[in-house]
């Protein structure tokens, strides 16, 4: 059970992930490539960070802020100095590896007796179950500190989607998805849209990087290579996601979301313990996503041959 | 008020694609004066009302708004002082977004945005009154997207939002073009009812020498990048669509001229 449970919470980090690309992808309609590079600049803040003594909390706030400035700055190269945006977030990218590099001082910093928010949550635990070593979660017996960090990834990530779900429906907010949605009106409306890009890639990026931070600190590192191909993962669970839920309500995209992105990681376990080899993995992923990109137009033109078909 | 001073613009300036689509407009609009424009196809008519809304910055001249001189504001910044309804019925709203909070948008037009909820039960509660006010069956729809509603319903409201907070200037682009002509009629029918009501400064483009006729207190007629007439009081009232199409018949036979006159150069030259 060790396994899927850690899945579950692996997943639930992840859906951070998720809804930054889901900002960026959907909402703006911006292909966000920061977001490789944010993912893991969260995780080597809050790793160093947590190296040198700073408090988890503050580790983890820290990852967020460096993903915001990483979203801003691909803003604002897109916007003010007019770079396409692909290539915007190829450059922050590309820039952030090596400052990843030079945050570390090395390619990957082990947390082994630091203390995180996953020991943390470990000793809150422990001292709420008065010492027991397992402990049930949905009918499972699971060690305490699976237990404890899914837990806490579960309720941290159930604020972070009510906290965003409120954001988006405030004026700001709202005149976010309007820029995403129509940028002529919501520019003839007084709302200046270079600006809205640049918050919301902010945005977008931050949690990409809290997905970074909380990703170290539960599995006990920050890896210089962490972030590849995570664009295509945050995709794959979005649109997932979206097959779940099947309606464009803002509450419910959230949560379609953050589930997308549990039952993507849910499957990725499932199929390496039956012995599908790693290395595909990203392949796979690739694979999947080009077909739910693919599919709906497929469908659309097979559905009207076949009406023509008919009709002849 | 509106002023604009000698405006200019050329588009692809030095290339094959030249256009010098305004070359020198002037023109002052009184306060609550509602001014019809007409015009061949590519005279300059959206270009002008453009150059006003700040789509763009015009190479000379200078346009002041309400006292102020907008000439270098960035679009966004003048939408405080402009309400816009575009000729597509697509540019107006925001198709995935439901009636409300398009028109909770509206309502924050150039006005600070910040993390005040964007649609409180004293805004939702008044929604309905002035959707309704519209008659286009939309009050009960409020939460539905924009996408579902017909190019007439768009309109409707755009020209709803765009009127939302007392605009100083109101920009109308053949903003009935698109549309069959039940709602074009509809829409023109509002247009005339919330600007005089409002009394609201307004610019409106058209195609249609009826609404050009019947509309508005002042016409002014453009070509190639120009005011060629500019028809106010009793001119305008007395004005029929007959007098228009003179009128336009009249630029054509220019044209004509102008055009033997280049291939009798030609002729000569070449
Ligand atoms: N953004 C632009 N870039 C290049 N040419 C333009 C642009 N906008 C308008 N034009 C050209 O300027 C001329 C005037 O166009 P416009 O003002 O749209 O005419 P209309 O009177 O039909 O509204 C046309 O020749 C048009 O092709
Ligand atoms: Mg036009």
């Amino acid at each position: 059970m060790t396994l899927l449970i850690g899945a579950w919470t692996i997943g639930l980090i992840l859906s951070l992930l998720a809804l930054g690309v889901f900002i960026s992808f959907r909402i703006f309609d911006f292909p966000d490539i920061t977001t490789e590079g944010s993912i893991t600049l969260g995780a080597t803040i809050a790793a160093t960070l947590l190296v040198v003594g700073v408090s988890p909390a503050w580790a983890t706030v820290a990852g967020f802020c460096g993903g915001a400035v990483a979203g801003a700055t691909t803003g604002i190269l897109h916007t003010k100095f007019k770079i396409h945006g692909l290539l915007s977030g190829i450059l922050v990218m590309t820039a952030l590896y090596s400052i990843n590099l030079r945050i570390m001082g090395k390619s990957n910093v082990p947390l082994l007796s630091e203390v995180t928010l996953a020991t943390r949550a470990e000793q809150l635990a422990a001292s709420l179950l008065g010492g027991a070593a397992n402990f049930n979660v949905f009918g499972w017996e699971v060690g305490v500190r699976d237990g404890a960090m899914f837990v806490f990834s579960l309720l941290f990530i159930a604020l972070v989607g009510v906290l965003l779900y409120a954001f988006f429906r405030t004026n700001l907010g709202t005149a976010m998805r309007a820029a995403g949605d129509n940028a002529q009106m919501i520019k003839a409306l007084g709302a200046n849209v270079d600006h809205m890009i640049i918050g919301g890639l902010a945005l977008a990026n931050g949690l990409v990087a809290l997905a970074g931070a909380l990703l170290a600190q539960y599995q006990g590192f920050a890896d210089v290579q962490m972030g590849i191909g995570m664009v295509v993962w945050g995709l794959a669970s979005v649109i997932i996601g979206e097959a779940l839920i099947g309606s464009p309500s803002l509450g419910l995209t959230i949560v379609g979301a953050v589930m997308g992105s549990i039952l993507f990681r849910l499957l990725v376990a499932i199929a390496l313990r039956a012995g599908l080899d790693p290395n595909d993995l990203k392949l796979i992923t690739a694979t999947f996503v080009f077909l739910a990109l693919i599919l709906p137009n497929l469908l659309a033109s097979l559905k009207s041959n076949n009406a023509r078909v008919t009709n002849a | 008020m509106l002023e604009i001073r000698g405006i200019a613009k050329t588009f692809n300036p030095g290339t094959l694609n030249e256009v010098r689509a305004l070359q020198g407009v002037d023109l002052t609009i009184q306060e609550g004066s509602f001014v019809v424009v007409i015009g061949t196809n590519g005279s300059g008519k959206s270009t002008l009302l453009n150059a006003v809304a700040g789509t763009f910055l015009v190479d000379t001249g200078a346009i002041r708004l309400a006292g102020t001189d907008v000439t270098r504001w960035p679009e966004h910044r003048r939408a405080t002082l402009i309400g816009r309804v575009f000729q597509n019925p697509f540019s107006g709203t925001a198709p995935h977004m439901s009636i409300a909070e398009n028109l909770s948008l509206a309502a924050r037009r150039g006005r600070r945005r910040g993390l005040g909820w964007s649609l409180p039960r004293i805004f939702t509660d008044q929604l309905g009154e002035h959707v309704r006010r519209l008659s286009m069956g939309l009050e009960g729809r409020l939460d539905n997207a924009i996408g579902s509603l017909s190019g007439g319903q768009r309109q409707a409201l755009t020209l709803l939002m765009a009127t939302w907070l007392k605009p100083q200037l109101l920009l109308l682009d053949e903003h009935t073009a698109a549309l069959d002509p039940k709602s074009a009629d509809q829409v023109i029918r509002l247009s005339e009812e919330i600007v005089s009501r409002d009394r609201l400064t307004t610019l409106m483009v058209t195609h249609s020498m009826q609404q050009a006729t019947s509309l508005g207190d002042r016409l002014i007629m453009m070509h190639r990048g120009r005011v060629l007439h500019d028809l106010q009081g009793s001119e305008k009232r007395r004005l029929r669509v007959d007098d228009l199409l003179a009128r336009f018949e009249e630029v054509r036979r220019g044209e004509l001229l102008d055009e033997t006159a280049a291939d009798m150069l030609k002729q000569t030259y070449v």
